[in-house]
């Protein structure tokens, strides 16, 4: 299915997408578990070397949004009810295959139905929001050093790209939307494969398919002079939860507008046979001006993961720099 | 020389003399959890097939201001036989390859190198075994490869850059059985290359505790006369604390690919 998108510039090089992931073909959804805290889990299925199993492939597809929308300000949960309506109306929202826009909202959609694969539902819990600390849902405030590389940042997206490095990093096929660390669903690709054995787990996400290796031998950390795009990540037990802490980062990772001194701990806990539940605290003062935390359950499935070759097919950044020059010539 | 060092020397000897079920039968692997051989760790191939699957001198390389850095060391080659049997016309196409390494070989573009391709590159990869998959993790351009031990009838919906790979135990060597590729990967700097009608058939024993013996037979009867094998050592990484690191080198073709599209360009 190589070299089938359409050639044009997108707001977000999405047309880099060659094998996508659609909902996973000829596969009705499992029925989605009860998330349940980790003070009340049940037995967990273990290793054969004693630790929880978290092998497998799980899907974190969701609509609920990171940070609480304004219009539910103060309102942490959705009744069933409520539920179903947020459903329905983003899904509404979202809809690319609308015809209702006219000329110039045709074309934005003209990435359709097809390549979008958000997820249909809320979170099990029906919170209004991933992020669970600050309780209002929303990320703290940016410090006034975080405020000024976010403004910078949007000033740079707002014109015409000079080169690829204006553009942001899913765009250039560098790092994907929502592989992290931290994990954050997105618009596709939201399957992560764990492996594991007794010294290590590897996080696989499907985006950009980007193996992350965790070793749980307690090594230390890479030194401070080696820096990744997806930072370095060093494990361990804390019962039955898997504490996942990373560091060494590069500016240009910019998580939700994060400096390199980004730390993520991310926590993975199972929660009964379908479902392992995610968490992930951000720790940044460069950025924020507290730390935050956010927590979405996984759903087990069949699979498969899908190559996503991002780069070989990314006609979209040839497209997106072409339109700029195309823009420079007439002044824009 | 060692002890390990002999022994090493006699697995080699056995796996070049036998057929290749009975490969490694002199070592015997640790054991997973679930009893097969043990071949996790990060691995990497040492030697020149990188450049040129056939042997080769010496030669220069294609960049003048790269010098002796940048210059082709020699090679006893890794095909048995000697030669990669192409057909006429794809011999023809090998020698323009060649001619055209800078701008047709799709690692100067940081393109997924393929399989088997990827074994070879001078960058470690990571085995990593559970019952149902196989994670094989490179540190080229981050490329991976699931290999499903549990769906012998599980066929590619797609084609792919890295193969679709099923694999199973034979005593102790995994098999891994790989298809469903594109064209667009070649197998070293040389200009060796195939079609989307490429099948290859990867065999890894461990031969030591710190090595391994990779086999790989290409089959692709539109680019070649007959099926054809490669076979080479894997030698496992001791530097402590080894991990891969980060060669995400799309950042670094962005120039190469796009740097005509800047608004200045050749700055």
């Amino acid at each position: 299915m190589s070299y089938r998108f359409p050639t044009f510039a997108m707001g977000w090089a999405l047309a880099a997408v060659m094998t996508l992931t659609g909902p996973v073909y000829g596969q009705t959804p499992k029925p989605v578990a009860k998330t349940k805290g980790a003070g009340q889990q049940q037995a967990v299925a273990l290793t054969p070397w004693g630790k929880p199993d978290l092998r497998g492939i799980w899907d974190f597809a969701t609509i609920t949004p990171m940070e609480r929308p304004s219009e539910l300000a103060g309102k942490e949960v959705l009744s069933e009810q409520e539920a179903t309506e947020f459903e329905r109306q983003t899904l509404e929202r979202r809809n690319p295959d609308r015809r209702d826009g006219g000329a110039e909202a045709d074309v934005g959609r003209a990435y359709n139905q097809f390549w979008w694969d958000y997820g249909t539902k809320v979170i099990a819990s029906k919170r209004t929001s991933l992020v669970i600390d600050p309780p209002n849902g929303k990320a703290p405030p940016l410090t006034p050093n975080g405020k000024k590389r976010a403004e910078a940042r949007a000033e740079i997206m707002r014109r015409p790209a000079a080169g690829p490095e204006d553009r942001n990093l899913a765009e250039r096929c560098i790092l994907g939307f929502n592989a992290g660390p931290p994990m954050a669903p997105g618009a596709y690709n939201n399957n992560v494969q764990l492996f594991q054995t007794p010294d290590s787990v590897i996080i696989l996400n499907e985006m950009v398919n980007d193996a992350r290796f965790v070793p749980l031998d307690g090594r230390p950390h890479l030194p401070p002079n080696i820096r990744q795009w997806r930072g370095d990540s060093r494990g361990h037990w804390e019962g039955n939860t898997l504490v996942v802490d990373t560091t060494n980062f590069r500016d240009e990772t910019n998580f939700r507008g994060a400096s390199r001194n980004l730390h993520v701990i991310e926590r993975f806990t199972r929660a009964d046979s379908e479902t392992l539940l995610y968490e992930f605290t951000i720790d940044d003062p460069a950025t924020w001006t507290a730390p935050w935390k956010a927590a979405f359950p996984m759903r087990r499935t069949a699979g498969p993961i899908y190559e996503y070759a991002c780069h070989e097919g990314n006609y979209g950044m040839f497209n997106i720099l072409a339109g700029a020059r195309a823009q420079d010539k007439e002044g824009r | 020389m060692s002890t390990l060092g002999r022994l090493a020397g006699i697995a080699l000897f056995c796996l070049t003399a036998s057929p290749p079920a009975s490969s490694g039968a002199s070592f015997r692997a640790p054991r997973t959890a679930d009893g097969r051989p043990d071949l996790t760790g990060i691995w990497q191939a040492l030697g020149t097939a990188y450049w040129d699957l056939e042997g080769h001198a010496a030669q220069a390389g294609a960049v003048v201001a790269l010098g002796a850095a940048g210059a082709v060391p020699g090679g006893l080659g890794v095909v048995q036989g000697g030669e990669i049997p192409y057909q006429p016309w794809a011999a023809a196409k090998k020698k323009e390859n060649a001619k055209n390494w800078l701008t047709a070989d799709p690692e100067i573009k940081c393109f997924l190198p393929g399989v088997p391709r990827a074994t070879y590159m001078p960058f470690p990869f990571q085995i990593v075994q559970n019952p149902k998959h196989i994670l094989l993790s490179y540190e080229f351009a981050s490329a991976t490869r699931i290999v499903y031990m549990d769906k012998p009838d599980f066929e590619s919906p797609v084609d792919t850059w890295m193969g679709h790979s099923r694999g199973h135990w034979e005593g102790e060597t995994l098999v891994i059985d790989v298809n469903s590729f594109n064209d667009q990967t070649w197998f070293d700097r040389a200009g060796n290359f195939h079609s989307d009608a490429l099948h290859v058939v990867e065999r890894y024993t461990a031969i030591s505790p710190d090595a391994l013996r990779y086999e790989a037979t290409v089959e692709d009867a539109k680019v070649f006369t007959r099926p054809w094998k490669i076979s080479l050592p894997l030698y496992r990484r001791l530097d402590e604390h080894m991990q891969l690191l980060e060669f995400k080198c799309l950042e670094f073709v962005e120039e190469l690919m796009y740097g005509h599209l800047r608004r200045n360009p050749n700055k």
